[in-house]
């Protein structure tokens, strides 16, 4: 009788057996690592048409958030300066400065400036910019130091967890609103995050929405 | 094992309602078609693609989505593009408000747009207006998808070659030049009836510039107006406590009106028992919104309305003109005591009601109805109104065609109309344009390349922009001065019929408003910036009118439709026809918009189409059928022949119609040679133009018909989901609203059962109380009114434009996969017998369904506390939210439909397909049939930036505007900033159905609040909630309908004859004269407990219910 199996395929089962383990594992850290925002989003940094830099510009100069993104207090969407806000200064200041010809072009021609998203929500998420700020919510929160960033980067996950952990904690997040666009403060020795969150929170009437219609609709 | 819950059935004696013949009858077929949330063909690939077929296309498109997921894997780069300069006002990310005005034949409707990033999205009634209440109508709701039709005309069109439309200026001005040498004797312009002053002054520039040239005006459903110059009538609905509508359907947006709905609506809010109430009375011989309204409606054929107003007249001592020496025959009364009796306690009301009782006629009656009407109204009812002559008036449609067929005219303007597809018929309307084509030039400005713009009938074809992209100014129903002013530039470049004028009377084209700002100079006096400055704002100029309103008594007649006294009596070989502008369509001109075509007519709620509407009698005396079949409508199609000429349409069988009349609406039936043109419209319905005369243009006699032997399916959406009777609509008179002022909440099952005790407690609102855990700082509800609700579909369509709804097409409509969130319910009620008429019978046997009562009822997610939906999603996708809405999370939705299963409302909407981005003709192609890209932008730029647009495999339903909830709460909270005033204040948050309701039926708010209006609403005595007994604790509650019946006597009876049926109460009160075991047989055990609260005492025949039960 024929031998229908040869004798390599005795140690078939087990290499497949190690096989699909392999896969499965590969498979499972793949979704665990590359698929989530830790990887997909934090980090972000990519390189824009003009290489702005925060750092010098609020550090540095000292300038206030809302001087270019001018209706964040009042709009869901935090606007992104137009040409025309840079060039309040940059007609004057740094007017030649090779690394700025795009604005200039963009001045002279009408043309706007395509700058790279670094922060982006799903499209099923309806964030909204103004009741943060108005509500105690700084900048920071979400972020990070852009105060003292070169080139913006991704600091946060934004996954729907970073959202919920704060709006279901919100005194752990929560400041002054004198203090909301200064990035560079702490809570003080006196008052600590904890109380001061707790009476804020209670003042106000802090009540962030949790069901998914708040963010979802 | 599957437990089925019996539904207890409906009480033996009181009303029965019902929504469908079928249901009536309730076949075997429609029994089927019930007892599924989706029906056969919603649910199951039952098409013409074998299983096989529909595996090997999803092996395609999984593969295709494969290649594409990959690429999705990585975070794609994205970029935000501020502007170069900012512009005034806008804030990213903020809507736009800006006043507008919809120009429409009988008067415009004043709005207000709201724009994103410069793209309008959404039409709403303009509130700041004093005579509206800022609600709108269907037309001004849909508007907005006509601005974003991708089949509009885009480009100059030259003896069939598309040009440039910078040579449009070129074009003008050679035309120009022509009409200076010619000095326009042989120019003909034909326009449409704007009212707009601009128009009307850049009219008369023309004839002061040019002494001989012809200006026509012409609207296809102002025919019998514009033949007789005859100035507008408005009746002062808010001064009239009884009213007669002799076949005027004053509650819609052709002949009525928002004012007129408002008036009228306004007399019927009835807050407590006792409070006051109109009375209406109607005459007509199709079922309209205004005769569903009605307390007392008698179905009449249209041409007896005359006969009907004579006698009317006779009884009241009112003296009526002889029609060539003959006097108008009477009606029989004699024969006929129904109608007798109608007709006397009628005339005593009217007597008794002197001064505040009111007669209206239709547009469509002759001159002699409008003379008698005018005649009683001076001597007997002295009713209030008041009338406003149009803006101007130039040559009408039979002037203009005898100008042409004279040989004397060489160029044909035509600006806006469509006289190819909708002339009267008789005028050869084809022919004569052809004629001045092949020797002269015919100019058409059009909003499509449509019927008019063919090759070889028009020479140079120019687009037209739409009204939200131009300026321009128009008058109101009342005469109000209105300004239109642009939202976008024109999307494709087109020019508007005031800029037309406006180049040939030799001033320049602009996109500014110096037309219009000169008129308004004439009108304003003086320096007008800061009156031009609030007038653009307000939308309207509250400094004198227009066209001042002419005294009242004088305005005797509308309209010259020759004199009629027909002497052949209706037969079923001798019918008449009756044509009239279509409630979705209208004249035509929106048959190319997919909103209003996928939108269920409010009466026969028929889609995609029109229908020849007969009464059952009719239908049984010639034959005819309409089938239900796997729940399409399969209808016997008719060859109806009037006025010479003969038309085909399916018919429909609507209860409530007259006998030995047939209705059909125009505004179908369109055909465009081009293949890009009227992709929507081509092909749908018959064109009932093609029986229209200028002699006979809305009612002819001596109509035959005959059976074809074909079959045309129908696509009618009112069986798709049916909650099977059970007290979902309830309404008493005005009478019981007395004597037991929470008559509403005791009807049905709710008579009989204890209150529900639901061992579930609300965790964030129980007993009206907040809990103290993490107070919640709103709930919301909703309560509609249905005796002001008149059924307009306003609300559905408002929902569609600020909800992103998609259109499925004409064959998902069939397949019961409409989208619609807001459904208007429409029942028909007639008293039961059940004697007479057994459950199953035959149809054809049952001619008493013609006479019925109707009534509507707007039903979306009522956001159940308890909701069924809720337990059943395996996915957590609906969710409850602590302020009571019933959420939906899209994303977490994986399309089991379980929720929509569970649902007793049957309000949750499944996209079985990718209706955004798929060709409606070939869903079922998937991924390998795509919509053309400038479609797909053209949605894009049109949808609610604030709403998400779903994909297929998902499931939707109403939200309570949950878009514009969040966004009221935001802006509290910004508005709080460092404090705790967080509560938006009542009323700051309107729902798109409630914003848009003329009638003011809708209100939606924080029922927490004792003193918001929506609580108010609730605490009435009317409001009760559908389907309570299942313990799902709606938060959308119901105000019961009230009717007003006349209750005058004679001796011992009454005298209306159809007293027994006007709004008895169903169920409930006179529940329980009947047999209760055999009323209950099929209701479970325990659901027949002794109620705690006092159920009402039967009451015998029209004598005061009492409260209190003797269970």
């Amino acid at each position: 009788m024929a031998n229908f199996f040869p004798k390599w395929t005795n140690k078939l089962p087990v290499q497949i057996l190690i096989g699909v383990v392999l896969i499965a594992t590969f498979n499972v850290l793949g979704i665990w690592y590359w698929f989530t925002p830790k990887f997909t989003r934090v980090g972000y940094q990519p390189e824009q048409p003009i290489p702005f830099s925060h750092a010098i510009h609020v550090k540095q100069l000292g300038m206030d958030c809302r001087y270019c993104h001018s209706f964040v207090e009042v709009s869901g969407h935090s606007n992104i300066p137009t040409t025309q806000t840079c060039m309040n200064c940059h007609s004057h200041v740094q007017k030649d400065n090779p690394k700025l010809a795009v604005l200039r072009e963009s001045h002279e021609k009408g043309i706007p400036i395509k700058w790279v998203k670094v922060h982006q929500l799903p499209d099923y998420v309806y964030f909204n910019h103004s009741v943060h700020v108005n509500r105690g919510v700084s900048c920071v929160s979400c972020h990070g130091q852009v105060n003292e960033m070169d080139v913006v980067e991704h600091v946060k996950t934004f996954s729907m967890d970073f959202c919920l952990e704060c709006h279901k904690n919100p005194e752990h997040a929560v400041r002054k609103n004198e203090d909301v666009f200064n990035l560079d403060w702490k809570p003080g020795r006196e008052q600590r995050q904890e109380s001061l969150g707790k009476n804020l929170v209670h003042d106000w009437k802090v009540n962030p929405p949790i069901n998914c219609a708040g963010c979802h609709r | 094992m599957k437990r089925v819950f019996q539904h207890p059935e409906g009480p033996v004696t009181g009303k029965k309602y019902w929504r469908s013949l079928e249901e009536y009858s309730d076949s075997a077929e429609f029994k089927q078609w019930l007892d599924r949330e989706f029906p056969d063909n919603a649910s199951e690939f039952t098409d013409g693609q074998s299983r096989r077929s529909f595996l090997k296309l999803m092996g395609a498109s999984m593969a295709l989505a494969g290649i594409g997921s990959l690429a999705g894997c990585r975070r794609p780069e994205a970029y935000v593009v501020p502007l170069v300069k900012t512009p005034e006002w806008m804030v990213p990310g903020r809507a736009l408000l800006y006043a507008s005005a919809m120009p429409r034949r009988r008067g415009a409707q004043p709005l207000i747009v709201t724009t994103f990033d410069g793209r309008p999205v959404k039409i709403e009634g303009n509130n700041l207006y004093p005579q509206s209440n800022g609600g709108s109508s269907t037309f001004a709701q849909a508007s907005i998808l006509d601005l974003y039709d991708p089949d509009r005309s885009k480009t100059l069109i030259v003896e069939g070659v598309a040009k440039s439309n910078s040579e449009i200026k070129t074009i003008l001005e050679s035309l120009r030049n022509q009409l200076v040498a010619s000095q326009g004797k042989d120019v003909l312009v034909l326009l449409d009836e704007a009212n707009s002053p601009t128009q009307a002054r850049l009219v008369r520039e023309l004839q002061k510039q040019f002494p001989q040239i012809n200006i026509a005006v012409y609207e296809p459903m102002m025919l019998a107006e514009q033949l007789n110059n005859a100035p507008k009538a408005i009746p002062r609905f808010e001064k009239a406590d009884v009213i007669l509508s002799l076949d005027c359907d004053f509650l819609n947006f052709d002949e009525g009106g928002l004012q007129s709905i408002k008036s009228f609506t306004d007399k019927r809010r009835v807050k407590n028992p006792g409070d006051p109430m109109n009375r209406l009375y109607v005459v007509e011989n199709r079922y309209t919104n205004t005769g569903a309204v009605a307390d007392h409606r008698l179905r009449l054929a249209a041409s007896q309305v005359i006969n009907f107003a004579a006698t009317l007249a006779q009884k009241l001592g009112v003296a009526v003109p002889a029609v060539n020496g003959k006097p108008v025959p009477l009606l029989d009364l004699a024969a006929n005591s129904f109608l007798n009796r109608w007709l006397t306690g009628l005339a005593k009301d009217l007597q008794a009601n002197s001064g505040k009782a009111m007669i209206v006629a239709g547009a469509h009656q002759p001159a002699l109805v409008h003379q008698i009407v005018a005649a009683i109204n001076a001597s007997v009812t002295a009713a209030p109104q008041a009338a406003v002559a149009s803006a101007f008036t130039g040559l009408n449609i039979v002037q203009a065609a005898e100008l042409i067929r004279s040989g004397k005219i060489s160029t044909l303007i035509i600006a806006g109309g469509n006289p190819v597809y909708n002339a009267p018929n008789d005028l050869d309307w084809t022919n004569l344009q052809k004629k001045v084509a092949s020797i002269g030039k015919v100019y058409r400005l059009g909003f499509h390349n449509d019927e008019s713009s063919e090759k070889g009938l028009a020479n140079i074809q120019l687009p037209m922009s739409h009204f939200l992209e131009t300026w321009g100014d128009t008058l109101s129903e009342d005469g109000t001065l209105l300004s239109i002013q642009p939202m976008i530039l024109p999307l494709f470049g087109g020019i508007s019929t005031t800029q037309l004028l406006g180049a040939l009377a030799g001033f320049a084209i602009t996109d500014g408003p110096e037309l219009v700002s000169e008129t308004f100079k004439q009108v304003a006096g003086g320096d007008i910036t800061s009156a031009w400055k609030k007038f653009v704002h307000d939308g309207f100029y509250s400094g004198a009118r227009i066209a001042a309103p002419v005294a009242a008594g004088n305005v005797a007649t509308v309209t010259p439709v020759p004199v009629q006294i027909d002497t052949v009596p209706l037969s079923p070989q001798s019918l008449e026809l009756v044509i009239m502008a279509d409630y979705k369509v209208d004249d035509g001109r929106y048959s190319n918009n997919g909103w209003m075509q996928e939108l269920p007519d409010p009466i026969t709620k028929n889609t995609w189409g029109n229908a020849a509407l007969i009464s059952q009698k009719t239908a049984n005396d010639l034959n005819l059928k309409s089938v239900l079949e796997k729940g399409i409508y399969q209808s016997d199609v008719i060859r109806i022949k009037a006025n010479g000429k003969s038309l085909e349409a399916p018919i429909l069988i609507v209860p409530g119609h007259a006998d030995n009349s047939i209705s059909l609406s125009v505004g179908y039936g369109r055909v465009a040679s081009d293949a890009h043109g009227l992709r929507i419209a081509s092909n749908l319905g018959a064109n009932a133009y093609a029986l229209r005369s200028s002699t006979n243009p809305y009612i002819t006699t001596g109509v035959t018909v005959e059976k074809t032997g074909k079959r045309f399916d129908l696509a009618i959406t009112q069986e798709h989901g049916s909650m099977e009777g059970r007290a979902l609509v309830r309404e008493g008179t005005v009478e019981d609203f007395v004597a037991v002022p929470d008559f509403a909440k005791h009807q049905g099952m709710d008579a009989h059962i204890p209150e529900n005790i639901s061992i579930h407690k609300n965790p964030y609102f129980e007993n009206g109380q907040h809990s103290s855990i993490r107070p919640p700082v709103h709930q919301w509800g909703m309560a509609i009114d249905l005796n002001t609700c008149i059924g307009c579909n306003t609300c559905t369509i408002a929902c569609q434009s600020e909800n992103n709804i998609p259109i499925v097409g004409k064959e998902q409509v069939q397949n019961g996969r409409e989208m619609h969130w807001l459904r208007i319910d429409r029942y028909f009620s007639s008293k039961r017998d059940a004697s007479k008429i057994p459950l199953g019978s035959n149809l054809d046997e049952v001619i008493e369904l013609d006479d019925t009562e109707m009534i509507f009822q707007p039903m979306a997610c009522v956001h159940c506390e308890n909701a069924p939906c809720e337990t059943v999603c395996p996915v957590n996708a609906t969710v409850h939210s602590e302020e009571g809405l019933n959420v939906m999370a899209y994303n977490r939705c994986i399309g089991t439909r379980y929720c929509a299963n569970n649902c007793p409302y049957k309000v949750r909407r499944f996209n079985f397909f990718d209706y955004n981005k798929r060709p409606l003709d070939s869903l079922y192609l998937g991924p390998l049939a795509d919509r053309p890209r400038e479609d797909i932008e053209m949605m894009k730029l049109r949808s609610n930036p604030n709403v998400t647009v779903r994909m297929r495999g998902v499931m939707e339903k109403c939200t309570y505007c949950v878009q514009r909830i969040e966004t009221a709460k935001i802006d509290q909270k910004v508005k709080a900033a460092a404090s705790d005033n967080i509560k938006v204040p009542d009323q700051t948050i309107t729902t798109a159905c409630q914003q848009a309701c003329p009638a003011d039926a809708i209100v939606f708010g924080d029922i927490s609040d004792p003193n918001s209006r929506v609580s108010e609403w609730k605490a009435s005595g009317r409001d009760y909630s559908v389907l309570s007994y299942l313990n799902t604790k709606p938060r959308t509650s119901y105000l019961a309908r009230l009717r007003n019946p006349n209750l005058m006597k004679e001796g011992a009876g009454f005298i209306m004859p159809d007293i027994d049926d006007v709004g008895k109460m169903s169920g409930g009160v006179g529940h329980h004269g009947g047999d209760h075991s055999a009323a209950h047989g099929h209701a479970p055990e325990g659901e027949h407990a002794h109620p705690t609260t006092p159920a009402v005492q039967p009451a015998g025949h029209r004598t005061p219910v009492q409260g209190g039960g003797n269970h």
